[in-house]
């Protein structure tokens, strides 16, 4: 405790952002302490799991330092640890696991483990510190696309999920062979900006009547072949058009099931979450549909919305006053569902 | 002194308290790569045995490799955290060193002049070195420490030492086939030696306490013997082509 507030230390390392963070009665933020890796990985044009665990290993220690010195905050008044552990590369996962039961063992505080999951849809607990349960939730990253219904604090219905590549995932995948590299999802909306999103008329991937789940790998065929069949004629390649063209195909689907969702639970909040919530089309385009059923749409700034401890220190302490206990033998899991 | 010793770089995970007699007080796995899972019941065991408590401890040691690289990092990640959060010193330690060390000590192999601890690399590789047997510790390394492939290691033991040799690590197990087509002067260490053990890196780690050898927790650095292959093919020019096909 400090100053009469309960503090949580959150521990995330499950892709490439060697993070921690401490947060003040659930949801107040004191730090949020993150050693970003994308650097290291553009240089081989995607995550290298061998290299982010390396990374991890090296960072972790100073990051939680980092994270206590930044919130002012010692080890002492710590009440409670969290940490993810899953789903995400296993070598990664494990050092934040490693780190965050020493604590727990050297210092007698208790632990909770964090579904990652949860932990982006508790960002918004963080940035908007009125939000309250139930909400409808839109997960979107490099690794998930998920539609969500939050019923209460600590509880996640999975509605809907990719059923092969995530919405992020597509877009690093289109950037790498329109030559805009990685990471592609951000490189993507740049150029999507400059772009005709009608240029290329891509198919949109809706699966069955009332399903929430998506399916990208198609898409992905579709450019492939695009891209084949106007090289092969001898045209020149805008890559405007095509990321523009690309993106809308993407985050059309992704913005009007999200929207079907929540009317259909009668839900008037959408909270977006994850890396590629920060999309400025998808953000677009589900505040334009979202106003006609009078849905209101809550997204986490996008350092909330990238992987980060903070959202993990909230997820934990919910999950806490829930009764949620971790033990010493909490392990990863990479194939952690929702 | 009271040091914490964590050995995670082999199959079966294992902690030793060693304390200012000398004495040590050790706990080991049963189960196989059940590393993260136990590595805080079976420090927590150690200290028990030796009746203590992690607030005695003066120090904590861990096995820095080579071995299993997820091994490595859940043993140094832990003994890291704890030297951090318990404000003590750390001490790393080759994993390879505190084999041979542990050979040295035993007096089923007191006829062998060489220790050769070596642990399975795959693909005909294995991390290797060569010790000078003795009783005083630490050992002489005689050579370097580093990646081999197995006829390698095997071609410099015949043609550069012609004394008793004796093998330990798992690369035995593996290039069993291997190490038979070319007789050396060799004895195999025993299995109930073979493998590595916490308690071999606390008998070293007290020696480089007492040389101030300790290091703090953020300079606490692994020895993977091996670039990543990523690394690698960057390297080598090859990474390019294969990243590019989706
Ligand atoms: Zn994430």
């Amino acid at each position: 405790m400090k100053n009469g507030k309960f503090i949580t230390l959150g521990i995330e390392t499950s892709c490439d952002e060697t993070a921690a963070a401490i947060t003040a009665d659930g949801r107040q933020l004191l730090s949020n302490a993150i050693n970003s890796q994308i650097d290291i990985h553009t240089e081989f044009g995607g995550v290298v799991p061998e290299i982010a665990s390396r990374k991890h290993l090296e960072n972790i220690n100073s990051t939680i330092d980092k994270a206590l010195k930044d919130a002012d905050v010692d080890i002492e008044d710590v009440d409670l640890i969290g940490v993810t552990y899953g789903p995400g590369l296993v070598g990664a996962l494990i050092i934040g696991v490693a780190a965050a039961k020493s604590i727990a063992y050297a210092c007698d505080i208790p632990l909770v483990g964090v579904n990652h999951m949860h932990g982006h849809i508790a960002a918004a607990y963080l940035e908007h510190p009125d939000l309250e349960p139930p909400f409808m939730a839109l997960v979107v990253s490099g690794g998930h696309t998920n539609i969500v219904n939050v019923p209460a604090y600590n509880m996640c219905e999975k509605l809907g999920e990719t059923r092969d590549d995530a919405a992020g995932e597509a877009f690093d995948k289109i950037a790498r062979v329109i030559g805009l590299g990685y990471p592609g999802g951000p490189k993507i909306d740049r150029a999507a900006r400059e772009g005709n999103k009608e240029a290329v008329a891509f198919k949109r991937v809706y699966l069955e009547p009332d399903s929430f789940d998506f399916s990208f790998s198609g898409l992905k065929t579709q450019a492939l072949n695009y891209l084949n069949s106007e090289r092969q004629s001898g045209r020149k390649i805008n890559v405007s058009d095509i990321a523009a063209s690309f993106q809308e195909a993407v985050v059309e689907v992704v913005a009007d099931k999200a929207i079907a969702a929540a009317v259909k639970y009668n839900q008037n909040r959408l909270v977006m979450a994850g890396g590629v919530a920060s999309n400025t089309r998808l953000r677009e385009l589900i505040a334009l549909k979202a106003a006609k059923h009078d849905i209101e749409v809550l997204k986490p700034s996008s350092i909330l919305c990238t992987d980060n401890g903070a959202m993990i220190a909230t997820a934990a302490y919910y999950a806490y006053m829930d009764g949620d206990r971790a033990g010493f033998d909490l392990e990863a899991d990479p194939a952690l569902q929702f | 002194m009271l040091i914490l010793a964590i050995e995670t770089t082999g199959k079966h995970a294992s902690t030793a308290v060693i304390d200012s007699d000398g004495k040590y007080f050790c706990a080991e796995s049963t189960n196989e790569m059940s590393h993260l899972r136990e590595i805080i019941d079976l420090s927590d065991k150690a200290l028990s045995n030796a009746g203590k408590s992690k607030k005695d401890l003066s120090h904590v040691a861990v096995s820095i490799g080579p071995g299993s690289f997820t091994g490595i990092r859940i043993g140094i990640a832990t003994a890291a955290t704890l030297g951090q959060m318990l404000n003590i010193p750390c001490v790393g330690v080759s994993s390879l060193e505190a084999m041979s060390t542990g050979i040295s000590c035993d007096e089923r192999y007191k006829s062998c002049e060489l220790i050769v601890p070596m642990i399975n690399a795959r693909r005909h590789q294995i991390y290797a070195g060569v010790w000078q047997n003795g009783t005083k510790l630490p050992l002489k390394k005689l050579n370097e420490d580093r990646q081999y492939m197995i006829e390698e290691m095997t071609k410099l033991l015949s043609s550069e030492y012609k004394d008793k040799i004796c093998l330990t690590g798992d690369g035995i197990d593996a290039y069993e086939e291997i190490l038979k087509k070319e007789p050396g002067n060799y004895i195999l260490a025993d299995e109930n030696i073979r493998y590595q053990s916490a308690k071999n890196i606390a008998m070293l780690a007290a020696i480089k306490v007492k040389a101030g050898e300790e290091v703090s927790y953020n300079n606490l650095t692994p020895d993977y013997m091996r670039l990543t292959e990523a690394e690698q093919r960057l390297r080598e020019g090859t990474l390019s082509s294969r990243i590019k096909n989706l």
